[in-house]
């Protein structure tokens, strides 16, 4: 059997947890689509002399160079509108999007796993420190923190230490990239029968 | 893992960014800004004026229509083409070779992708913890790499996961006697929420 080939799995890696933009691509692509289709169907309207859909070519045209002279609140809203959409998209384009995923070291392969797949884990191993159901163990995980909501069963105290440390112990496991830190927050008021 | 140009796709929506933003700071602009709309109004229906005479140098036949119009139609057909390409462009990159090796100087050996793939699949099929299981073949860089995907059922470890499918991975190298390079995406979904959190599994867990 040949040595195991080393692999760089890092441009695989950087794609499985960022956002490729296909969808807002795509979106963007459609929008500019339509708006061709538009202007091609009344450019053929206005060549075959019949009435156009919403106003001829040539109008368009006329408006647009009379636009200093008409009134302002219908181009001003329009420019404003405009502006917003342009910003969303630079937005889009510029930020790298980073996908609900995390890394987990391996020696074999290379591993992304979904947030959510972290957040019912450490629910799990939560609820069972705090001698609770999982259903009353709400975990939020994002990119560098994990949140464990936990409501006590009524009359069955939990005890804060140790569901820290289940969730520290399983974190440490894990060996999440980027890291996460772990805060734990318990209710109060307790369930009965939970 | 497919090879979608994200360059390119960020490229685009740049670009329509950038021009949707002149356009609508232009209208802004014209329509606020006193020194601006006073430009404007001296010197659009000139270029209106330039624009149209334009058009009526090129006419098409008798038809009172012109050539300007035809060139501008073809424009926006070029773009429409070229916008439907870069859609159908998206995604794509799986692989039907796993490995091709020119082993004798009178042959190759080819071994398909479906080997790999069939045989992890198999041994995840059985498997409690996974709720579904996926695997396929994409090539990236000229390397076939295998894509694992799985979703497990809720509260399940995640490493503990990882390390089983490499395991799979690891017998499947002895297997073919290559080391193929794979991905494992652990994922939970919504038939994870779906699902009931306990099983029955070969290695017994405590709760």
């Amino acid at each position: 059997m040949s040595a195991p080939a080393p692999y760089s799995y890092r441009r695989i890696l950087r794609r499985e947890t960022h956002s490729s933009r296909a969808v807002l691509a795509i979106a963007v692509a459609v929008a500019v689509i339509l708006l061709c289709l538009y202007s091609g169907a009344e450019i053929i309207l206005m060549m075959l002399g019949q009435r156009a859909l919403l106003a001829a070519p040539q109008d368009m045209l006329t408006s647009l160079s009379t636009l200093a002279s008409t009134p302002i609140a219908v181009p001003v809203t329009t420019g404003i509108l405009l502006m917003v959409v342009a910003i969303l998209l630079l937005i889009g384009a510029f930020t790298p999007g980073r996908r609900a995923r995390h890394q987990i070291p391996s020696t074999r392969a290379a591993v992304v796993v979904d947030n959510e797949v972290i957040a019912s884990a450490l629910a799990r191993n939560a609820a069972r420190a705090g001698n609770t159901h999982p259903d009353n163990t709400v975990v939020s995980v994002s990119a560098r923190h994990a949140i464990v909501h936990l409501t006590p069963t009524s009359g069955t105290p939990a005890r804060r230490d140790a569901i820290e440390d289940a969730v520290q112990e399983q974190l440490a496991a894990y060996e999440l990239y980027p890291p996460v830190r772990a805060s734990v927050v318990i209710n109060a008021q307790g369930k009965v029968g939970a | 893992m497919n090879n979608t140009n994200r360059a390119l796709n960020r490229a685009l929506i740049l670009v329509v960014g950038l021009l949707t933003l002149l356009a609508g700071a232009a209208l802004v602009a014209i329509t606020t800004l006193p020194v601006i709309r006073a430009d404007y109004r001296a010197s659009a229906p000139r270029v209106h004026g330039e624009l149209t005479g334009w058009f009526k140098t090129i006419p098409l036949a008798e038809t009172g229509t012109s050539w300007g119009w035809i060139l501008i139609l073809a424009a926006l057909v070029l773009i429409v083409v070229l916008l439907l390409i870069f859609i159908f462009r998206q995604g794509h990159g799986h692989d039907d070779t796993l490995l091709r090796e020119d082993t004798t100087p009178g042959g190759a050996t080819v071994i398909d992708s479906d080997v790999a793939e069939q045989a992890i699949q198999h041994d995840l099929d059985g498997r409690p913890e996974l709720l579904a299981s996926h695997v396929s073949t994409y090539r990236v860089r000229r390397t076939a790499v295998l894509k694992v995907s799985v979703t497990c059922r809720r509260g399940e470890s995640p490493r503990q996961l990882a390390e089983q499918i490499e395991n799979t991975l690891t017998a499947l190298d002895t297997l073919l006697g290559r080391h193929i390079p794979a991905l494992i995406q652990i994922s939970g979904g919504f038939r994870a929420r779906l699902s009931r959190r306990t099983r029955v599994a070969r290695t017994a867990h405590a709760r």
